[in-house]
């Protein structure tokens, strides 16, 4: 019973946080020209509209007999549902519940990004994130499972084995762990790839046989040749989205493909190691620290003293603890974590939403696109921190108690 | 229990006024602990040999022909972005010329050249670690040797900003934050909150993409403050939340009540008693933010963001995506990336491998460093 109190206590602190986030969006969206936030808010000017955004335009055009400049009334409108001709607050207050009801504008026509990805032109920018937030999730997933099964394991290998081989070799991770950012690892990887393995295997077709290994750790999905007659499967439409959940693997086992599975299992391997390396690198030595700290406390000297063995000792008495550590750092460095995923999935060219939002960046940017994915971001990042609060919560009694 | 009368007057000698001026300063006593301890540490010595050496190059490199206010101008001069020819060549009137760095490719030479020291190229002179070409379509190609060694003063000096004026600020939220408490703390812990949940690299490409735009960056020095702008404004909560941290214990210690007993005010409180005492936290966070800065900036860069002027812009992490962009053949970051969707792209690894070498390095020795003062600095880790 406690704990549901606990868990609402908790969601109410967060609306707050997700305000404030807002806040500091809106403050950057009211520094950028007002075109560009129409464009960003209501998607591309429709065509039967000649002038566009731009506020006033020839009189002619709205076939006005008088001359000069008349004002748009497209720009009139637009300006006034983003409240753009009333006070701060007011903006402020529809940004909120724009941003809040998911309404995150459109993509615009022109845009670096819809000139990478045709197939998002025009589209709402909640309904291409929710497109691709499932890679992303299934990705995170994967690789926090990497991250739990590494540095739990080997953090308390180093504090038992202190100094010795096991120890040196966690602190090997964790130093080239700090300094090999995601983008540098990344590339080696796959350089390391192509340059080590040539081309071999691709799926299971045979016409895309010729094609290089390196495929099946690059990319989300394999080529279109790759399939039976050349085609995409109906349920992948275009090798981007697939029905009806959205996560690969999900969808490849649900369709009855296990090969599709596999393989886009295979293909997260690389990401996913990349992703969790740098987190495994900051979370070896804090767990490592915390059992060393542990191993020295009463209840360990007793559990020896009473003939507990030693594996046991460390593994029940001393090694629980190390979830407690590991749970409340990732908690803390969350935000570090999901900021490896663009560069990540640019890369190893992964369909998820840091893709777009490098996508976002290409030249003429969308703004759209690039606060709807920033937003999406923050959203995992502070409900990763609510799981990880009530996970700590539920491990330890004395913080839902307390 | 009877308490035991209070004497009178203070033995004359239990107040060492003659030896007053004579007692070592606290707080050099303590940087002298912190170095005695730092000085067993074999690889925090090593991490400091490293960033020495990195120190000393930064220096030699700012003294090259080409030093950076003439760097600048030719930036300048070069139509900022999309970049006409990189800042390591000469640039005049329109066209690019060969400078110190930069060589006109001979015709029927390729123009990236693996790494030798074979001085048959003639006037090209030895490359010993290869070159990049600045642009496919644009026939010269630089020294890469020389780009790492401009590229040090960037790497090292916009780090050292960043992380200084961050430091400033936080040390400054987070001690008013912790000393006066109450709704003062609770609001600005929110503020920092807030801006944690964000995460960083989005943070920064946001505030920078946003303000790019606005003319007041247009010129060459601006834009370089806004990108320490930008990084200044993500990075100030952590050292926030650390110094509070510290100044949350700090505030409880008997010095700070016996000059508050004495008279001080809260201003002087701050200035005087608890900043100095809660600084040495965040001594290692910036270690290891100095080091992690370079590394962000080639990720931006390599995301295709024009942080810097120009992609081709002497620094560590820019010369690494630089090398990604020569691979695919392409002078834009779409193009690279459209390029190599289809992983037909090879990189000339020597273009890749020094300049991530250097930021490796970099980071590394700066890591090691910040280890070692955290073991120094904390006595429960010194066991």
């Amino acid at each position: 019973m406690r704990m549901w109190i606990y868990i609402v206590r908790r969601l109410i602190l967060v609306v707050p946080i997700i305000v404030g986030v807002m806040t500091i969006t809106f403050a950057l969206v009211s520094a950028l020209p007002i075109q560009d936030r129409l464009i960003s808010s209501f998607g591309p000017p429709p065509k039967n509209a000649p002038c566009g955004y731009s506020p006033v335009c020839p009189c002619s055009v709205f076939g006005l007999p008088q001359a000069g400049n008349c004002t748009n009334p497209l720009y009139q409108r637009d300006v006034n549902k983003l409240g753009l001709d009333s006070p701060v607050y007011v903006q402020w207050g529809i940004y909120i519940g724009n941003s809040l009801t998911f309404q995150w504008g459109y993509v615009d026509n022109h845009s670096g990004a819809s000139s990478a990805d045709s197939l998002i032109q025009g589209e709402p920018v909640a309904t291409v994130l929710s497109w691709l937030l499932p890679y992303t999730l299934e990705l995170a997933i994967f690789s926090l499972i990497i991250i739990l099964i590494v540095s739990i394991p080997l953090g308390n290998l180093a504090a038992v084995y202190r100094n010795r081989p096991v120890d040196q070799a966690s602190r090997v991770i964790s130093f080239s762990g700090y300094a090999l950012p995601g983008f540098l690892l990344g590339t080696f990887l796959l350089m390391a790839f192509v340059l080590g393995l040539g081309p071999t295997f691709n799926g299971e077709d045979p016409t895309c046989k010729a094609q290089s290994f390196f495929q099946v750790f690059y990319g989300s999905w394999p080529s279109q040749l790759c399939y039976p007659n050349g085609q995409w499967p109906s349920w992948l439409s275009k090798g981007v989205i697939t029905t009806p959940t959205g996560f690969p693997t999900l969808d490849a086992l649900i369709h009855g493909q296990g090969w599709l599975a596999l393989d886009s299992i295979i293909r997260m391997v690389l990401p996913a190691l990349v992703i969790a390396y740098g987190t495994i690198a900051g979370l070896l030595r804090f767990v490592r620290n915390s059992m060393l700290e542990v191993m020295n406390l009463d209840f360990v000297r007793t559990a020896r003293s009473k003939g507990v063995p030693e594996n046991v000792v460390i593994s029940k008495h001393a090694g629980r603890n190390s979830l407690n550590v590991t749970i409340t750092v990732l908690g803390l460095t969350f935000a570090f974590f999901i900021g490896g995923f663009p560069v990540v999935e640019t890369i190893f060219d992964l369909n998820g939403v840091g893709r777009m939002f490098v996508y976002a960046l290409l030249a003429p940017y969308d703004f759209g696109l690039i606060f709807g994915s920033t937003l999406l971001f923050t959203f995992l990042v502070v409900f990763a921190n609510i799981i990880v609060d009530v996970l700590y919560a539920y491990l330890d009694p004395r913080v839902r108690l307390g | 229990m009877t308490e035991a009368p209070a004497p009178l007057a203070e033995p004359a000698e239990a107040v060492p006024v003659a030896r007053r001026g004579r007692r070592p300063n606290p707080r050099i006593a303590q940087m002298k602990r912190t170095w005695y301890f730092l000085r067993r540490n074999t690889l925090a010595m090593v991490g400091i040999v490293i960033l020495v050496i990195f120190i000393l190059i930064a220096i030699y490199a700012l003294f090259q022909p080409i030093p950076w206010t003439q760097l600048q101008q030719e930036c300048a001069s070069s139509g900022l972005y999309p970049p006409v020819n990189g800042c390591l060549c000469t640039y005049s009137s329109g066209t690019v010329s060969p400078g110190p760095n930069c060589y006109q490719t001979p015709s029927g030479y390729p123009s990236d050249i693996a790494p030798t020291i074979d001085f048959s190229h003639g006037t090209l002179g030895p490359l010993p670690l290869g070159s990049i070409t600045t642009a496919p379509s644009n026939p010269t190609f630089y020294n890469i040797y020389a780009g790492l060694l401009r590229g040090s003063d960037w790497s090292l000096g916009v780090s050292v900003a960043i992380v200084g004026t961050g430091a400033l600020i936080g040390l400054l939220v987070g001690a008013i934050s912790g000393f006066f408490g109450g709704w003062v703390d609770e609001a600005l812990m929110r503020i920092v909150d807030i801006f944690l949940s964000i995460p960083q690299i989005l943070f920064v490409i946001i505030v920078i993409a946003v303000l790019v735009a606005l003319p007041v960056f247009q010129p060459f020095g601006m834009r370089v403050a806004l990108l320490i702008v930008g990084f200044v404004i993500v990075w100030w909560p952590f050292y926030a939340r650390i110094v509070r941290g510290q100044v949350l214990v700090v505030r409880e210690q008997k010095y700070v009540e016996a000059a508050k007993a004495s008279g001080a005010g809260g201003g002087r409180l701050v200035l005087r008693h608890i900043i100095p005492n809660s600084v040495y936290p965040i001594f290692v966070q910036m270690s290891l933010d100095v080091g992690t800065i370079p590394l962000l900036l080639g990720t931006l860069v390599y995301l295709g963001f024009p942080v810097f002027p120009t992609i081709y812009f002497p620094e560590w992490g820019s010369m690494a995506a630089l090398s990604v962009y020569s691979g695919a053949g392409a002078s834009t970051f779409t193009d690279a990336l459209l390029t190599c969707q289809f992983g037909t792209c090879v990189i000339p690894w020597w273009q890749f491998l020094f300049p991530g070498l250097m930021l490796f390095l970099y980071a590394i020795s700066v890591n090691f460093l910040a280890d070692g003062l955290r073991d120094a600095l904390d006595p429960r880790l010194r066991r």
